[in-house]
């Protein structure tokens, strides 16, 4: 309950910062994708139910307020919470730079899933100009994931939260 | 004693000059009287230059206080005053309009930045529901896709998911306005015969049954016919400029579809 009162306030947060940055940022691949970094953060350091049904949430929750495609969101936030899932299984320790190289992968593909749907849908051409502001807009939520982990960490502490593995 | 007595019995008297020592130590004393009241007034005068650059420095931060304020204050006032100018073009376009519709703040963008979407704040509350069309001063923003008790988003006509039917208000050409992915407008579906020359301006054709008939879309930027097909390639610059849009305006009383004029049998 408390990881979903931690992770439902921090998503709030994070949708608000996303849809008003771009008001005032002149460039609307500098606003990161703040909502990545806590999907990764959940499956870096929480398995269970709980933790996929939250990234389930939180994607769906980004498609409210994004894009025409409900569900998109949704979907690959929870195939990027699959994927640090298994990462975070598969490696003998998770530090920050494992974090950030996730949160830049799960960007683009969130991002590429976003292009992908128009490209698909006839849009005559803008892939490979979006690409930039793509890898740009992955590699600032990269960069700022590690203060947002050890922002976590500390609310977490103080909560009382346990971090990998056990079982939410 | 009697030296100081008669010395001032002598002296007594109206128009009674002074002695001879008495003149030596005036003339004596004059220098240093001069060099003391010089110096005393020099002192008073540095105390009060001290005092007044105190007051002076006080009254500095204070008028920069006051200055900051004004600036402020004249900022708001400013920004007041567009916004003020924003609604009255709003207002005077619902007019001329002659339909019902209801303003609207810019509150956010779209979450994800791969989308064009704008986030409103205004809902089904203040009678705005999915599928009304929106538009500002400059000319057509979108289509409402969704709507909650208090705030919306819009559907901008430059997203990839946007199609708006419009035609060449020159040559009447007809053709469906859609966005591409990185930003702007192309106008498909117009054949290659068609009449359609860059600097035309593309309005609303009312035929979707959303936009009132005659609304600006934007201009012909590029006409390519050189890629083949049945239709011509038409890049189309927007009107609205969607970075900074602040207020628009939600018609709420989607206009009458068009008929034959026709009964329908019964």
């Amino acid at each position: 309950m408390r990881l979903l009162l931690l992770f439902g306030v921090a998503l709030l947060a994070c949708l608000a910062i996303q849809t008003t940055a771009p008001l005032w940022s002149p460039v609307r691949a500098l606003v990161p994708n703040l909502v990545v970094i806590l999907v990764v953060d959940l499956g870096l350091r929480h398995h269970g139910a709980l933790p996929a049904s939250i990234a389930f949430g939180m994607g769906y929750a980004t498609d409210a307020l994004s894009g025409t495609h409900a569900g998109l969101d949704a979907l690959f936030m929870t195939l990027v919470y699959l994927l640090t899932y298994e990462v975070s299984g598969r490696l003998m320790m998770t530090n920050a730079i494992v974090g950030a190289v996730a949160v830049f992968v799960g960007s683009m593909i969130t991002g590429a899933a976003q292009i992908g749907v128009g490209f698909t849908r006839g849009t005559p051409s803008g892939f490979a100009e979006l690409m930039p502001m793509l890898l740009v807009q992955a590699a600032i939520s990269a960069a700022l994931a590690p203060a947002i982990f050890s922002a976590l960490a500390r609310i977490k502490r103080a909560l009382g939260l346990r971090a990998i593995a056990e079982r939410e | 004693m009697f030296i100081s007595l008669h010395m001032l019995s002598t002296g007594l008297g109206p128009g009674a000059v002074a002695s001879w020592p008495g003149r030596m130590l005036l003339e004596a004393l004059r220098p240093f009287q001069v060099a003391t009241t010089g110096l005393a007034e020099s002192g008073t005068s540095l105390v009060h230059d001290y005092l007044d650059l105190v007051n002076v420095r006080k009254e500095n931060s204070k008028l920069k206080l006051e200055l900051a304020q004004v600036r402020t204050e004249q900022t708001r006032l400013a920004e007041l005053e567009a916004e003020n100018r924003r609604l009255s073009e709003l207002l005077e376009l619902r007019q001329a309009l002659g339909v019902s519709a209801v303003g609207a703040n810019v509150i956010g963008s779209d979450a994800s930045g791969f989308s064009r979407t704008l986030l409103l704040g205004q809902g089904t509350d203040g009678g705005v529901e999915s599928g009304m069309a929106v538009i500002s001063a400059e000319g057509v923003v979108g289509k409402i896709i969704a709507a909650s008790a208090h705030a919306s988003r819009v559907l901008l006509i430059d997203d990839h998911n946007s199609a708006l039917d419009t035609f060449d208000q020159r040559s009447r050409a007809r053709g469906i306005v859609a966005g591409v992915l990185d930003g702007g407008l192309v106008m498909k579906y117009v054949g290659r015969t068609d009449d359609v020359k860059p600097g035309d301006t593309v309005v609303t054709s009312g035929l979707d049954g959303i936009f009132p008939r005659g609304l600006l879309v934007g201009t012909v930027k590029k006409v390519g016919r050189d890629a083949p097909g049945l239709f011509l390639d038409v890049s189309v610059a927007p009107a609205v400029n969607f970075r900074r849009l602040e207020q628009v305006l939600v018609i709420t009383q989607t206009p009458p579809k068009l008929t034959s004029g026709k009964k329908p049998k019964s």
